[in-house]
């Protein structure tokens, strides 16, 4: 589990680090948005090259959890890990808590295949995070879902380790 | 908002007129060893130098074409611009049956008088040049049409050395994406020349622009526009820049398809779940849906009869390509070679469906017979998307990624030639081949 404790390692040295270090790393802007008020939980997408791919939710403390905005998803797949559904449930209740607040869940591919069929994938993704949610009582209401597909990669990269960052679904706060 | 916008298009219309290049330029990346040679003779300037060099135009056009082998400039020695200026020995010693001749003269006001003709160098002799002429064009225009009449000549040589109509005088839409550091990225869907020549944004945003697809008539442009957080589709014309929202239901807006007949739009929408396909009246705003299921339904493409739709659907598990029947919406599978199979075009004749096609992990562009049922592939390498088949048939365009980089790739449909459009600036993607422009 030497993997696991790098990933802590890095999450807590992340906090400590600049969010400007932290930001650097993503390129697309609605990543960049998120990271504005994530702070330390920006560990969880800024891929350091550890190699394990397990972006989950091991060992955060629950503030780490209700600021992981960012949810990752294997290849050609649109099932929620299960280490991405504490941050999930986390952020549920604090919708449930807050009739008033809406959020945007937007859905992402890898660029590799067809693009309108990655859209559909994308809201795939999207969908499965939003049906966690409702699944835990968030009123539908306060849920909007979008799919870029592969047109907004969180990195412009090409190999592998880029694709994983990509694909993803993004929770974003609307304002009141 | 309005304002904006006009500002930045002014921007970026000022941008590109400084600069003397395309934004994209034709690199032949493989040839054919079949190709026909053909000397096109520099044209003779009388008067004042015109802004464009016609003969360079058309040498460009038809080498990049593939199907020909171009002598011209740097591998004449004998430039002839009239009919009995002609060595006709000197052509058939180098080996070509056609020849392209020509003048143009300044007749002041920016108007230039272009002579043209192609001679067939067999039949040509020193005495009787005349009888060698078979195509002559005389044509007063000014500075700014000297391009696209280069093109129509080049179009009427492939026209008449090949039987085929040329496609010289077709454009291209994609998506041009500029990431900006520290910034937001720019995306602008542009119309280009058919050689990537005079690229003009349509439409610059902040947001995802995507599928651009041609009208009939090649007067409009559908697609998806992502502004304000939503995929909506819309209807741009392209002498004005108008446009207006065709589809902006909750969920996806997307893939929109022209029928042949231009009054009906194939589009995709999530509304009720899950993406399935609908037609959308154009005049009537009229919606029936097509498909109704759980699986993904995306990528419609109109036969050219008008009476099927093909497209893309996991139903069967991974994406494969299916056909509708538009009037009893019975659906039947078209491929089965791979396991990935995705946005079909048919060519104009309707006998075959190019696709991308995944074989290893690698997404390449393939063509499917579809009376036969035989299936190869076009491109070799590189991750592809979004074919578009040339009104003609004798081209696949399509996006390609080439040294990091998202740029637009061109394979003859036999897949014996290929050619790159490199970028000079940012990632080009999604293309779409318009259809014949007159």
């Amino acid at each position: 589990m030497k993997i696991k404790k790098l990933v802590q390692v890095m999450i807590v040295s992340c906090g400590i680090l600049s969010l400007a270090a932290c930001s650097s790393m993503h390129k697309s802007s609605s990543d960049n948005a998120d990271m504005a008020d994530v702070n330390g939980g920006g560990a969880q997408s800024s891929g350091l090259g550890d190699g394990s791919g397990t972006f989950g939710t091991d060992g955060m403390s629950p503030q780490q959890l209700l600021a992981k905005h960012v949810y990752y998803f294997d290849f050609d797949r649109s099932e929620v890990n299960d280490n991405e559904k504490p941050a999930i449930y986390a952020n549920a209740d604090r919708i449930m808590a807050n009739p008033r607040t809406k959020v945007l869940l937007e859905g992402h591919t890898d660029p590799r295949g067809s693009r309108e069929y990655n859209v559909a994938l994308g809201e795939r993704r999207a969908n499965a995070v939003a049906e966690i949610m409702k699944s835990k009582g968030v009123n539908p209401d306060q849920i909007r879902v979008i799919s870029y597909g592969a047109e907004r990669l969180a990195v412009p990269g090409h190999n592998e380790e880029d694709f994983k960052q990509d694909r993803r679904a993004v929770l974003v706060y609307l304002q009141k | 908002m309005r304002k904006f916008s006009a500002i930045l298009f002014l921007f970026v219309s000022l941008i590109f007129s400084n600069c003397a290049f395309a934004l994209l330029s034709l690199e032949l990346t493989r040839g054919v060893a079949g190709a026909i040679p053909i000397a096109i003779s520099p044209f003779a300037t009388e008067g004042s130098n015109p802004p464009e060099d016609i003969s360079a135009i058309i040498s460009n056009d038809l080498q990049n074409s593939g199907r020909f082998k171009v002598y011209g400039r740097n591998s004449l020695s004998s430039f002839p611009s009239s009919v009995h200026d002609v060595q006709f020995d000197y052509f058939r010693n180098l080996g070509v049956d056609n020849l392209a001749i020509g003048q143009i003269r300044s007749v002041g006001y920016d108007r230039y008088e272009v002579t043209f003709q192609l001679l067939d160098v067999i039949k040509g002799k020193a005495d009787a040049g005349q009888q060698a002429v078979v195509v002559s064009k005389k044509i007063e225009v000014s500075g700014a049409q000297l391009r696209p009449l280069a093109h129509h000549i080049s179009d009427m040589i492939y026209q008449q050395v090949l039987g085929v109509r040329g496609v010289f005088s077709t454009r291209l839409a994609y998506i041009l994406v500029q990431r900006v550091p520290n910034g937001p990225t720019r995306y602008v869907l542009e119309v280009s020349d058919q050689d990537g020549y005079n690229p003009r944004p349509l439409l610059t945003s902040k947001d995802p622009i995507m599928s651009p697809a041609w009208s009939p008539n090649g007067r409009q442009i559908a697609y998806v526009s992502f502004e304000n957080q939503r995929a909506s589709i819309y209807i741009e014309e392209l002498a004005t820049g108008a446009r207006h929202i065709v589809s902006q239901f909750r969920g996806i807006n997307g893939a929109p398809a022209w029928s042949p007949d231009g009054r009906k739009l194939a589009v995709v929408l999530s509304k009720d779940g899950s993406p399935n396909i609908y037609v959308l009246d154009l005049a009537t705003r009229q919606l029936s849906p097509m498909t109704h299921d759980w699986s993904i339904n995306t990528e419609p493409t109109w036969s050219p009869n008008g009476r099927t739709i093909a497209f893309t659907s996991n139903r069967g598990g991974g994406p494969q390509i299916y056909q509708l029947n538009v009037a009893t919406r019975a659906v039947s599978r078209l491929s089965y070679d791979g396991d990935y199979n995705a946005r079909a075009s048919y060519t104009g004749d309707g006998n075959h469906l190019a696709m991308l096609h995944r074989e290893n992990g690698v997404f390449n562009v393939g063509l499917l017979d579809l009376n036969g049922g035989s299936f190869h592939l076009l491109t070799n390498g590189a991750d592809n998307e979004s074919p578009s088949i040339a009104p003609n048939g004798s081209m696949v365009l399509y996006g390609t990624n080439y040294s990091g980089r998202n740029v637009l790739g061109m394979a003859s449909s036999d897949g014996r030639v290929q050619i790159r459009l490199p970028a000079r600036s940012g990632d080009v993607q999604d293309p779409a081949w318009s259809p014949f422009l007159s």
